[in-house]
């Protein structure tokens, strides 16, 4: 996590995303899966091809691709298919953009109730008997039961979760790097998936972005950095207020 | 004298004297600012590569000079709430903190009575100018201690006008000790952990060794501590230079 300063300058913190060898696994159709849109597997970051089952090898071999740790399902519109094979990068977005982060978060093992579920346990002294991080009463007398998924302890952590709305400040086309506002679940170097905001604030806020997606060997080229307009670049002077 | 040849001899010129320059001799002194050394962790080495080359873009716009814990130092600040939108805080250094961007250095001065702290970043772009007002390095890397000095200790004229420096010197060390207010303190200074130098204990004998009861003499030579930062500073000395010069 860096800071990043605006151009009337505030500061924000902000999260490095590195796009390693992304590429496109799988095209199924709707008839396939049966849902409303069709869908394309995508690879992350590559792994060894042993230790695995020649089932599970079939998708990366019929892609043409070496084999990938995380693969993510992505539902997409018809107009916007890409062919498998195609390797995807950080210049898919775009700064400006809004963008939601999904990962694991960080497994914090069996926890008790107070840090699980932020209870508040009971008082340290004043005559308490062995009981000072409890969870207390878990039901009613009238219920005569215990409701399904009353909050107890148990296993916190290790489960995917989303972060929604994130800003993206910049993108570096050389590293293949996403600079996103604030926190991302997961601990350092884990693998996320990023996503187009599904929020309906952020639904107008993609001015032209690389439709369907950014092709290295096509014909436009791109500076090493892509700064939002807001972006205090370290080129420029130092900020005045005139 | 005759030679050989009985012609008088050709006039042969003395030899030049060889000037040794002895300041020229002396080693650059190098100084690499420490938040480029990155901190211990399994974060991935491009992440800092990167971080680097944003602080060096900005050292190349804006001059951050040299500066150790216990100098004077002058910031100007843009403020869009103060008369010619700019503000000039005069202060001895007392921490350098945090790595790459986030590098943070706090100064304090002592304005009408009120001892005031203010947290400075380094890389941050409101900032106008660092000026050094006065160069003096001081027994301890943490001047916290200050806050419970007495305030004669913590007070600079802010219009200070910079002290003049030869180039070549070595930093002086200031090893001044320096009288405190009485007990209690914000932190127990006393306490080995703190290892402070720069303080004048006037507490009995008794509280100095009680004190000691809580020193950890196996940390030094606890080895999962060590952190040889030498090879990394050299590799980062050299490409920071050479971007620098560019």
């Amino acid at each position: 996590m860096m800071p990043i300063w605006t151009k009337s300058g505030k500061k924000h913190a902000v999260t490095l995303l590195k796009v390693q060898d992304c590429h496109v696994l799988k095209y199924i159709s709707k008839e396939e899966s049966g849902a409303k849109t069709s869908k394309l597997l995508v690879g992350g970051k590559n792994g060894s091809p042993f230790f695995k089952s020649e089932s599970a090898m079939e998708i990366f071999k019929e892609a043409g691709v070496p084999r990938k740790q995380k693969v993510t399902t992505f539902n997409v519109t018809d107009d916007a298919l890409v062919k498998p094979g195609t390797p995807l990068y950080a210049a898919h977005f775009r700064p400006g953009q809004f963008v939601d982060v999904t990962a694991k978060t960080i497994g914090k093992g069996f926890q008790g109730v107070m840090k699980r579920w932020g209870f508040k346990g009971q008082p340290a002294s004043h005559g308490q008997t062995k009981t000072h991080r409890r969870p207390g009463a878990i039901s009613t007398n009238k219920a005569a039961k215990v409701y399904r998924g009353k909050k107890m302890p148990g296993k916190m952590g290790n489960i995917y979760r989303t972060a929604l709305g994130l800003k993206v400040w910049r993108i570096n086309t050389k590293h293949d790097i996403i600079y996103v506002n604030g926190s991302v679940p997961g601990h350092t170097n884990c693998l996320v998936k990023v996503k187009d905001s599904k929020l309906a604030t952020y639904k107008d806020c993609n001015k032209n972005p690389p439709f369907p997606t950014f092709f290295a060997d096509g014909d436009e080229e791109l500076p090493e950095d892509l700064y939002d307009e807001e972006v205090f670049q370290f080129t420029d002077p130092s900020v005045t207020y005139a | 004298r005759a030679c050989s040849d009985g012609k008088p001899a050709k006039f042969q010129p003395p030899p030049k004297p060889v000037i040794i320059d002895k300041q020229k001799q002396r080693e650059e002194r190098r100084f690499l600012s420490p938040e480029f050394i990155p901190p211990r962790g399994r974060t991935d080495p491009l992440k800092f590569y990167i971080e680097r080359k944003d602080m060096i873009q900005r050292r190349k716009v804006f001059n951050i000079p040299e500066f150790y814990v216990g100098h004077v130092l002058a910031v100007t600040t843009a403020d869009p709430h103060a008369n010619g939108k700019t503000n000039r805080f005069v202060g001895i250094c007392i921490q350098r903190g945090g790595k790459g961007l986030g590098a943070t250095f706090v100064l304090r001065n002592v304005i009408e009575d009120q001892g005031v702290e203010i947290c400075y970043e380094l890389y941050s772009p409101r900032i106008q100018a660092i000026e050094v007002l006065k160069l003096e390095k001081r027994l301890d890397d943490n001047l916290m201690y200050l806050r419970d000095a007495l305030p004669e200790y913590s007070t600079f004229d802010v219009n200070m006008k910079p002290v003049s420096r030869l180039h070549h010197e070595d930093i002086p060390v200031n090893k001044l000790q320096v009288r405190m207010k009485p007990k209690p303190w914000s932190k127990r200074w006393e306490r080995p952990k703190y290892n402070v130098k720069g303080i004048k204990f006037e507490l009995p004998e008794e509280k100095m060794k009680e004190a000691q009861k809580w020193s950890q003499p196996w940390l030094e030579f606890d080895m999962l501590r060590e952190y040889d930062t030498s090879k990394i500073e050299e590799k980062i000395w050299k490409e920071v230079s050479e971007e620098l010069k560019k």
